[in-house]
């Protein structure tokens, strides 16, 4: 790809980038989020017939304005919102638009499908049924399968965009055999990612993108994770976990015994108003049903939950509110954003009982109250009426978190807060959280980084199939000391490096 | 998406930077404010080729004819904002129009003047009610619940009395077909709801949490709101409205029937959607909503005027429907 450029509108998503992609490597698009990765990927696969720049492939150059031609080319893309249908099945969501016609014309051949989507998966080393529904399998196996369907058009470039964003560590590895396997076959394979340590594992080449713009391109052996950060945010790393030394105070939130059904039992911890408390744990060891239950969006039936000394119950979000409880939830988009509505909008719901005045809004307070917020969280956005649907992730992130903080609560709960955006938001949202303990408030953090939760807690609790499993204390601990007691075995580790 | 460019660039295919933004705030303008181009650029076309169609008095009818679903669109306004709807706004009004017609047609004493106009609307504001009790605490699908109101409500109006009441008392004309100096009453009456519904939309909490509700109900949930009270409020809200339509509509007729009002759902919503509220919840303006159902009453007076025929004034009425949508989910992708 030589000196292409998509603009949307007013805004340069990609600009005058170069990108040399050789057969039989593996090439790591790094950027944050908004640097132009995705929209690059797309102008090469198609997706946009006005860019600017030009395309060549094995010495010829190419106009490449329509997915199916891109196709035809050989090139692939496996989303990053996985794009397969749960109600049909594997082998048809693999060959979806290219069926494989029986005899009789205009009729899908129901057994050449299934056949060759098993010779497909076998050759890739995926075991599934080709005949399972979709709906049925789960997210790592969905996204072997957007793998298989991306293969199976034989392509010369395959692009895999975000893959790892809902796997888990074992996961990830046999995600990365299948694509070295795909390399050493001669593809030549893009691999778009903001996890660091998941480019040093498999990446030959890497490219940096930081505001539309190719920042440096070099082989993985000569980066360093502080090299690599430095060049996607042009800051340096030791900023991303910004933790000034705790003052605890009074205890806020203590839980004693508590339990949900089939989710954890007899969970018992404090927070201290000034600590931040990472809560750890792996999928289905119950961490979101507590932090849901603290919030009223469970409801625990065994045991008690106290508030500053007082015990209490709270069986819906207003409730756990009313007692100065607050939660920003993991689904940012789901549970969180109104995406049609505006920035000042959604910054201010919380806070709008008391902007009001006998029912009506103060529209000047309110504007100016949002003012300082934007400006006291780096808000990035147009103006205050901009909706949030065109922010990115780490804006919107920011927004989810702000909302809470227009009216203060006593205690605050985050869940996953820098799930899936850059590290350079991520790094202001943990200055954020910092700031907040360091001025008194309580926070529960719940992560399922550990990365994050070593350099942001006070204390880590980890939970293991809904039980309290450790608790420690800052600097106590490792990243494997912590994999051990949620796993209940000996660490993995990080992927092969 | 990238960040804006930092400097204009000189070469390449590529327009300027500011070239881009000029197009943009184009295309934002006629996003936010194109229906009042199109009902400007209609008032126009049918100013030029009707001549009977420009004047004061002619204004003053198209806005009498709107009034009735005006009033009703308003209150439809409210449950579409919330991702809901309300079918059985035709079937209510019959049923509201039939128990004031009966309180009308009685000797004209306090308590009868005094049912006959508060009947209507508190008859609105139980089905109302009704709808939003079913919707909102036993979370049935609102298009479910409204489609049998909408039958239920029908059939209990021709139960209750299949014959039409034509002997209203004259004092009842008043409301229909009254005037405050040349302003028609129910044209007062449609302006003074859309002023109140505007206001509560805008700047008022209640207003601000319709379109939290509509928007993301989870989140509104989790912010603390009760959805189930929102939700029941504007089904009320949608009743009151259509308490007051009834009133009005069956003071202009003089006449209370049980098939009165059938097909005014429909023209409710067309006047919501092409006022670019969202069937989806969380978008739409009352002053939008209002230029919706002007644009339909422009157009219907207007064909009316070129005596173009009844079936055709509707297939053009259903063209633009389409059209409006179609324009304005394009105008929004394009940002």
């Amino acid at each position: 790809m030589q000196d292409v450029t998509k603009a949307f509108g007013t805004t340069v998503a990609v600009d005058a980038v170069d990108l040399d992609l050789a057969a039989g490597e593996v090439h790591a698009l790094v950027g944050e989020n908004g640097a132009g990765k995705s929209t690059l990927m797309r102008v090469l696969a198609g997706f946009y017939a006005d860019y600017a720049g030009g395309i060549i492939i094995d010495g010829r150059p190419v106009r490449i304005g329509h997915p199916r031609q891109a196709r035809a080319l050989g090139i692939a893309l496996v989303h990053q919102e996985l794009s397969l249908v749960p109600e049909l099945s594997v082998a048809e969501n693999i060959f979806l638009g290219r069926e494989p016609y029986s005899l009789v014309p205009g009729f899908i051949s129901q057994r050449a499908a299934e056949a060759g989507a098993r010779a497909l998966c076998d050759g890739l080393g995926i075991s599934l049924d080709p005949a399972a529904r979709v709906l049925h399998l789960s997210v790592a196996e969905r996204q072997l399968v957007e793998i298989a369907k991306g293969v199976s058009a034989n392509p010369r470039v395959l692009i895999l965009d975000e893959p790892t964003s809902s796997l888990t560590y074992q996961e990830v590895r046999e995600l990365f055999r299948v694509v070295r396997s795909l390399a050493s076959r001669g593809r030549a394979i893009v691999y778009i990612s903001h996890k660091l340590d998941e480019i040093f594992a498999v990446a030959d080449h890497v490219t940096v993108l930081r505001d539309g713009r190719r920042v440096a391109t070099a082989p993985a052996a000569r980066w360093t994770e502080a090299s690599l950060v430095h060049a996607m945010v042009g800051r340096d790393l030791s900023s991303l976990f910004p933790r000034s030394p705790a003052d605890p105070g009074p205890v806020r939130l203590e839980v004693r015994d508590l339990g949900c059904r089939a989710a954890f039992r007899a969970v018992s911890f404090q927070v201290r108003g000034g600590e931040v408390v990472g809560l750890y744990g792996l999928i289905g060891s119950g961490r979101t049903a507590l932090a849901e239950a603290l919030f009223g969006l469970g409801a625990a039936d065994a045991g008690e939950i106290r508030v500053d000394g007082r015990r209490v119950t709270i069986g819906s979000p207003a409730d756990a509110i009313s007692h100065g409880i607050a939660l920003t939830p993991e689904d940012r988009r789901r549970r969180g954003l109104i995406p049609m509505l505006s920035l000042r909008t959604n910054l201010s719901l919380r806070a709008l009982p008391l902007l009001c005045r006998a029912g009506f809004v103060d529209g000047r307070r309110e504007r100016s109250e949002v003012g300082r917020l934007i400006d006291a969280l780096a808000i990035r956005a147009a103006s205050q009426s901009v909706e949030v649907s065109t922010l990115s992730g780490g804006t919107q992130q920011k927004v989810v978190i702000g909302r809470w903080l227009m009216a203060p609560p006593r205690i605050l709960i985050l869940d996953e807060p820098t799930r899936g955006i850059d590290v350079g938001a991520k790094a202001e949202v943990h200055a954020i959280i910092d700031r907040l303990a360091s001025d008194g408030m309580a926070v529960l953090l719940v992560s399922s980084e550990l990365p994050e939760i070593l350099g942001m807690s006070d204390r880590i609790l980890v939970m293991r199939d809904g039980e309290l499993a450790g608790e420690f204390r800052r600097g106590e601990v490792t990243e494997e000391g912590i994999m051990t007691v949620a796993a209940g075995v000996a660490a993995a580790g990080r992927p092969d490096v | 998406m990238g960040r804006a460019a930092a400097e204009p660039d000189a070469s390449g295919p590529r327009p300027t930077a500011a070239a881009r933004r000029v197009r943009l705030t184009f295309a934002t303008a006629l996003r936010d404010y194109g229906i009042y181009f199109a009902l400007a650029g209609l008032v126009a076309y049918f100013s030029v080729a009707v001549p009977q169609f420009r004047s004061a008095e002619n204004g003053l009818l198209i806005l009498l004819q709107v009034s009735v679903i005006g009033i009703i669109s308003i209150g439809m306004t409210f449950t579409i904002l919330t991702a809901g709807i309300d079918l059985s706004v035709g079937s209510l009004l019959a049923v509201a129009g039939m128990l004031s017609g009966i309180f009308a047609q009685r000797e004209p004493t306090i308590l009868n003047v005094g049912l006959a106009l508060a009947l209507p609307i508190a008859v609105g504001i139980v089905g109302g009610a009704l709808n939003g009790l079913v919707i909102a605490w036993a979370g049935v699908n609102p298009l479910i619940v409204t489609l049998g109101t909408l039958t239920a409500y029908r059939g209990f109006v021709v139960w209750y009395r299949v014959n039409p009441i034509y002997d209203l008392q004259p004092y009842y004309r008043v409301i229909g077909q009254g005037a405050l100096g040349p302003v028609p009453i129910p044209v007062l009456i449609l302006l003074l709801m859309a002023i109140a519904a505007g206001v509560v939309l805008n700047y008022t909490r209640f207003g601000r949490y319709v379109y939290v509700v509509g928007g993301n109900r989870d989140a509104a949930r989790a912010a603390g709101i009760s959805v189930p009270l929102m939700t029941f409020s504007v089904y009320v809200i949608s009743g009151f409205c259509v308490g007051l339509a009834a009133l009005i509509f069956t003071s202009r007729l003089m006449a209370a029937q049980a098939i009165s009002g059938q097909g005014f759902e429909l023209q409710a919503i067309a006047a919501a959607v092409v006022g670019g509220a969202s069937l989806f919840g969380g978008r739409g303006r009352i002053s939008n909503t209002i230029v919706g159902a002007l644009i339909m009453g422009v157009l219907f007076n207007g064909l009316v005027m070129l005596n173009v025929p009844a079936p055709v004034q509707q297939m053009a009425i259903g063209v633009i429907i389409i059209a409006a949508v179609w324009l304005d989910g394009v105008l929004r992708q394009r940002r």
